[in-house]
């Protein structure tokens, strides 16, 4: 694999991503609506002893869900392609298909991890540096996160030719990571109100842990048992798991 | 020269839907090939399995010995293609995209831009180059989609209805282009439902209908294999008697002759060849020939005769 090659497949996806400025701002709006509206109400509703300060707390969250939504949109450009037969230009480049595949993955991550720096900032603003260690870990969850999103968002746009149908697969997928994580709501609460099966998905959603592992270098008093090396193992086998299956099933599903 | 393109056995299915059933044939290094049929009748799929961005059901092709199947990245390396469609997103420009495009196929930046802008003027897309694609005309686009190809040179080159939706001026600026790839040494398919733009472009032209190869081989051979496809016409002082019909009949080797008003038409195969035999043949006779010409047949009357195909038929 060339690396020029990934990072040529990946700048287009960039280009493409600074497009949609208007789309891109009113996501933007959306995240900071959630924390500095939403947040803050709520922090003067919930108790105290549940949770000190609902705000600090959404904060590692709204990053989380950042890195995820931003990567999560390869796959609508994905759809796009497919939709107006621009995969077939994409398949006929004088490139390799892993650099093709890795490229569009790359892309997502770029995605993500330039969409989740504002909003890191603030955490760091709010929060302080939490130290080298802190970083790398905070680092290396991200990463991970937009590495498994993106790679999902690619496959779920490719799984089936009905457009339609894919749209709702992504949809479905997105709002599935979105509102079954722990980025709103705190673990004591989520074992208490749903079934221990749902509280086992919500634990293990990759936002869940990526959001976990925000929290305990962030703000340690929210996550103070949190085994990160476990935490981090179980991200890197979402991980592992998105990008290898998602490479094969882009791959696969392209070409007739 | 060798082969460049070896098809063999090459069959393509969608579902039950048979595209490409069994098509060999080679395209020589260094030549025009001019794909011909109508729509639907599996050029389109042809070229893109040789393109990579199809597999094929069965058979394979091999690009400079390298074969789809198994070395489709050293194919993608030699091949390049047009799209019958041009390929872009409504939020594309045409100078971005080609830029883009120029450096996949291994410009840097500063050279992608001084290449994209020369072949967009000599196109005369330049004035668009800002324009979102979805802005542009069908014609505009379809410029920005070959301007592809002039850019990146491949050794193997794949235009698909290239001069589609382009006016007269362009078509011909666009057919030159075409041929100065080929005097670069570079092979070119040209798939076209245009009979004149594949008589004009094509060195050899291979016919395909519903999916299967009806004859192969450069216009001029195709159309000597339309029986009496040539037709003679001469003007004649005074009236022709019969024993004179029937001694230039032996002589073209054709029972194909029909006379009115002083004019007698033969349908003969070679009709250069003919033409002097006639000449010489009346004259010996003592029939003064006033005038003569030779109508050949066209690429039409070539794809209906190979293709069994009837007037309407792709309605």
């Amino acid at each position: 694999m060339r690396g020029w090659a990934i990072a040529i497949i990946s700048l287009r996806d960039l280009e493409r991503f600074w497009k949609y400025k208007w789309w891109l701002a009113a996501l933007v709006t959306m995240n900071l609506a959630d924390l500095f509206v939403f947040a803050l109400i709520f922090r003067g509703i919930v108790r105290k002893d549940i949770l000190p300060d609902y705000f600090l707390f959404l904060a590692p969250g709204i990053a989380s869900i950042a890195a995820f939504a931003a990567a999560f949109t390869i796959g609508r450009e994905v759809m796009m392609e497919l939709r107006r037969g621009f995969h077939h230009y994409l398949l006929s480049l004088p490139i390799s298909r892993s650099e093709l595949v890795v490229g569009r993955i790359a892309a997502g991550m770029v995605r993500g991890i330039i969409y989740q720096a504002p909003f890191m900032a603030l955490l760091l603003a709010l929060l302080g540096f939490p130290g080298i260690r802190g970083m790398a870990l905070v680092s290396l969850a991200t990463l991970m996160i937009v590495a498994s999103m993106s790679s999902l968002s690619i496959a779920a746009s490719t799984l089936v030719r009905n457009l339609e149908l894919q749209a709702t697969i992504r949809s479905l997928l997105y709002f599935i990571a979105f509102f079954l994580s722990n980025v709103f709501y705190p673990e004591s609460i989520i074992r208490q109100r749903f079934p221990e099966a749902v509280y086992a998905i919500i634990e293990n959603n990759p936002i869940s842990i990526a959001t976990t592992i925000y929290r305990h270098v962030f703000l340690p008093e929210l996550a103070p048992s949190a085994e990160v090396q476990l935490l981090l193992a179980k991200l890197f086998l979402w991980t592992l798991l998105l990008t290898v299956g998602g490479a094969q099933l882009y791959a696969r599903n392209l070409e007739r | 020269m060798g082969a460049a393109v070896r098809v063999r056995g090459l069959v393509k299915k969608f579902g039950n839907f048979t595209a490409v059933n069994g098509l060999t044939f080679d395209i020589e290094e260094g030549e025009i090939f001019g794909l011909l049929g109508p729509n639907g009748s599996g050029k389109s799929t042809t070229l893109l399995i040789i393109a990579t961005v199809y597999k094929p059901t069965a058979g394979d092709v091999e690009v400079y010995g390298h074969s789809v199947t198994k070395r489709p990245d050293e194919v993608r390396k030699l091949v390049g293609i047009a799209f019958q469609d041009p390929k872009a997103l409504w939020v594309d420009n045409p100078y971005e995209l080609l830029v883009w495009h120029a450096m996949v196929v291994g410009y840097g930046l500063l050279d992608a831009r001084r290449a994209v802008r020369e072949i967009m003027e000599e196109l005369e897309i330049w004035e668009h180059r800002g324009k979102l694609f979805s802005e542009l005309s069908g014609g505009t686009r379809k410029k920005v989609e070959i301007a592809k190809l002039f850019l990146q040179k491949p050794k193997v080159s794949i235009f698909d209805e290239p001069t589609a939706q382009l006016d007269v001026t362009t078509k011909h600026r666009v057919w030159e282009m075409i041929r100065a790839l080929k005097d670069e040494g570079r092979t070119v398919i040209v798939a076209t439902n245009d009979m004149t733009e594949a008589e004009r472009l094509s060195d050899r032209v291979g016919i395909i209908y519903k999916g299967s190869l009806r004859a192969l081989g450069s216009p001029a051979e195709l159309k000597d294999r339309i029986p009496a496809g040539d037709v003679l016409e001469l003007r004649v002082d005074g009236a022709l008697g019969e024993h004179v019909i029937s001694a230039l009949a032996r002589a073209l080797g054709t029972e194909k002759l029909n006379v009115s008003n002083g004019t007698l038409k033969a349908y003969v195969n070679r009709g250069e060849e003919k033409a002097a035999i006639a000449i010489e043949t009346l004259s010996r006779l003592g029939v003064r020939v006033r005038s003569i010409s030779i109508k050949e047949p066209t690429l039409d009357d070539v794809f209906f005769y190979f293709t069994g195909a009837q007037l309407g038929e792709g309605k």
